[in-house]
């Protein structure tokens, strides 16, 4: 099962390095995101709200690339003519389908990287990490468990065609709700139970405790626990799905 | 016993709509009974429409029947998919079903894993298939540089790939130009020889002709004759076929034709601009003058009376379905 993880990953960053709009809007995202951040916290003194802001955009990239690429995910196999084949192979669905949005998620790193340096070079923002242990830790933790929302996302779209739009408007609420855009702190009492099951606000909060200062562990387990919920989630829901799509005969349908 | 179909049904309720959602029931299969011995080319014939994917995705686990039963090596495909996926292979003609952007090795590799290849003599396994469809040496060439035909070898290498003892093929030399086709039914022969249990789906009626050891012609949904190509060419044996090139030829003539003492049926195929009439019956030659007279107002080219083919029997048996 590893091997065909790693294969799978393997497989779909070739995939994504050959497409010239994905290696565009992969390169050009977390560039515009972190310098628009820049900007808006362009008066701060403080270089720790910039260097939060940066790793913001920077899970905001990687959340982004997720949205849209989980959300098409079944859908461009299903247009390559590859999505029966795969559902036909011996091995679990799901087996096969997280490698694709682990690899858009793990986009992340890239999008780690050119924000950092950008902020460096642009706007002189110093680069320390308080835990830098925990966050070599954090920040693979963060993709596997946004790779793993995109799962759950994907998932879906096996029987529901339809749903193909849903990637992409849920690119903009996650952002907010998980307080990558604003604090939570400003945000109604409501949205705090909602962003405590999103990945994303975990991911975010070790990434950011592990590189200001704080006690990144908790973010980390949070975020490891739900990747598993997520994932074991997005198995039965594959498993329940594959068998609508048999029924009602919608794998083939471009 | 390697594939057994008992009565299977397939409907479909495709919706239309947004808001009042309609939808009517549209029968794919119509209880279709046939078996495949281990080790046999069985072919299913049929025209567009006919079933033939249909039953080729509910044999391949894609699809779950409405009602009735198929196994494939004694395992229930609606039951036991997973078990039954290890066991069989499935290769579709046209150009989908691989990733263009990457090498042909790059898809095999890949599918080996997906497939469960084990690491250990992967490459070996690679290796070999590709001398088996004839891409040796053009493995690491990006797959959208390739031309049709070796797409569809390449289908074959990745349908191939676990090594499994049921292959389905469904049209695999759909599109393919005359010498990549007689190519690739060469590879399928190959694969018969090896002991692989093949079914095949076509409309191509040579092709069932040359390959197959038992043939189902599959018609609406249901089988209308199952037997070797010599059984379903002796149906019409005592029938003769008079084959006649028009041109102008109205509707009222054609079914003139029909009304003629002793014919049995009538088809017409256009061949560039001219019509190609082809006439069975059981009276011979004899008939080609009454015939003739009933083609007064058009140009008659070529009157050829000859022995029914295969092609002539699957046209007899799809016209009376």
């Amino acid at each position: 099962m590893i091997r065909l993880l790693l294969s799978g990953l393997r497989i779909h960053f070739l995939l994504l390095s050959r497409s010239a709009s994905e290696v565009v809007a992969i390169t050009i995202w977390p560039i515009l995101y972190a310098t628009i951040a820049y900007y808006m916290f362009g008066a701060e003194s403080d270089p720790h709200v910039l260097l939060t802001a940066s790793l913001g955009a920077t899970v905001m990239a990687i959340w982004s690339s997720v949205a849209f690429s989980a959300g098409g995910a079944i859908e461009i196999q299903r247009r390559l003519g590859t999505l029966e084949l795969l559902v036909a192979a011996p091995v679990p669905f799901g087996a096969v389908l997280a490698p694709i949005t682990i690899a858009t998620s793990a986009i992340g790193v890239y999008a780690l990287a050119a924000t950092l340096l950008w902020g460096r070079l642009l706007f002189a923002i110093p680069l320390h990490f308080e835990h830098p242990v925990l966050f070599a830790l954090s920040l693979p933790v963060a993709i596997v468990a946004i790779g793993m929302l995109g799962l759950l996302l994907a998932s879906t779209l096996i029987y529901y065609r339809a749903a193909l739009f849903l990637g992409a408007s849920f690119d903009y609420p996650v952002w907010l709700v998980t307080g990558l855009l604003v604090p939570l702190s400003v945000l109604p009492g409501w949205v705090a139970p909602i962003s405590w099951l999103l990945a994303p606000t975990w991911g975010m909060r070790a990434i950011r405790e592990s590189t200001i200062g704080g006690s990144p562990l908790r973010a980390i387990a949070m975020s490891i626990a739900l990747s598993a919920c997520y994932a074991a989630i997005a198995f039965v829901c594959l498993r329940a799905f594959e068998r609508l799509a048999r029924e009602r005969a919608t794998l083939a349908l471009a | 016993m390697a594939v057994e179909v008992i009565g299977l049904k397939r409907s479909y309720r495709p919706g239309r709509g947004v808001v009042r959602r309609r939808s009517r029931e549209i029968e794919a299969l119509r209880g279709i009974t046939f078996s495949i011995e281990r080790g046999e080319l069985f072919g299913l014939l049929g025209p567009n429409g006919a079933g033939k994917t249909t039953t080729i995705k509910v044999l391949t686990t894609l699809l779950l029947p409405s009602a009735g039963t198929a196994r494939v090596l004694g395992l229930d495909v609606a039951r036991q998919p997973r078990e039954v996926r290890r066991r069989i292979g499935y290769v579709f003609g046209g150009d989908r079903g691989l990733y263009d952007r990457l090498s042909a090795l790059e898809n095999l590799r890949y599918f080996a894993d997906v497939y469960r290849v084990p690491a250990r003599g992967q490459r070996a396994r690679i290796d070999e298939l590709l001398e088996l469809v004839g891409l040796k040496g053009r493995e690491r060439e990006r797959v959208e540089t390739y031309s049709r035909g070796m797409k569809q070898r390449l289908h074959i290498a990745r349908g191939l790939l676990h090594d499994p003892p049921v292959l389905f093929l469904d049209e695999p030399t759909l599109g393919l130009d005359p010498v990549g086709a007689r190519e690739l039914r060469k590879t399928i022969a190959r694969l018969q020889q090896a002991g692989k249990t093949i079914l095949l789906t076509t409309h191509y009626m040579f092709e069932a002709d040359e390959l197959c050891q038992r043939i189902a012609v599959i018609c609406g949904g249901k089988i209308v004759a199952t037997g070797t190509p010599a059984d379903l060419k002796g149906r019409i044996a005592d029938r003769t076929i008079v084959e006649i090139e028009a041109f102008g030829a109205s509707d009222a003539m054609i079914e003139r034709l029909r009304s003629v003492d002793g014919v049995a049926s009538v088809s017409v195929e256009l061949r560039e601009q001219a019509q190609v009439i082809l006439v069975q019956s059981s009276r011979g030659s004899e008939l080609v003058q009454p015939l003739l007279r009933e083609l007064e107002d058009a140009r008659v080219g070529k009157v050829v009376p000859r022995q029914p083919t295969l092609e002539d029997a699957y046209v007899d048996l799809v016209g009376s379905a």
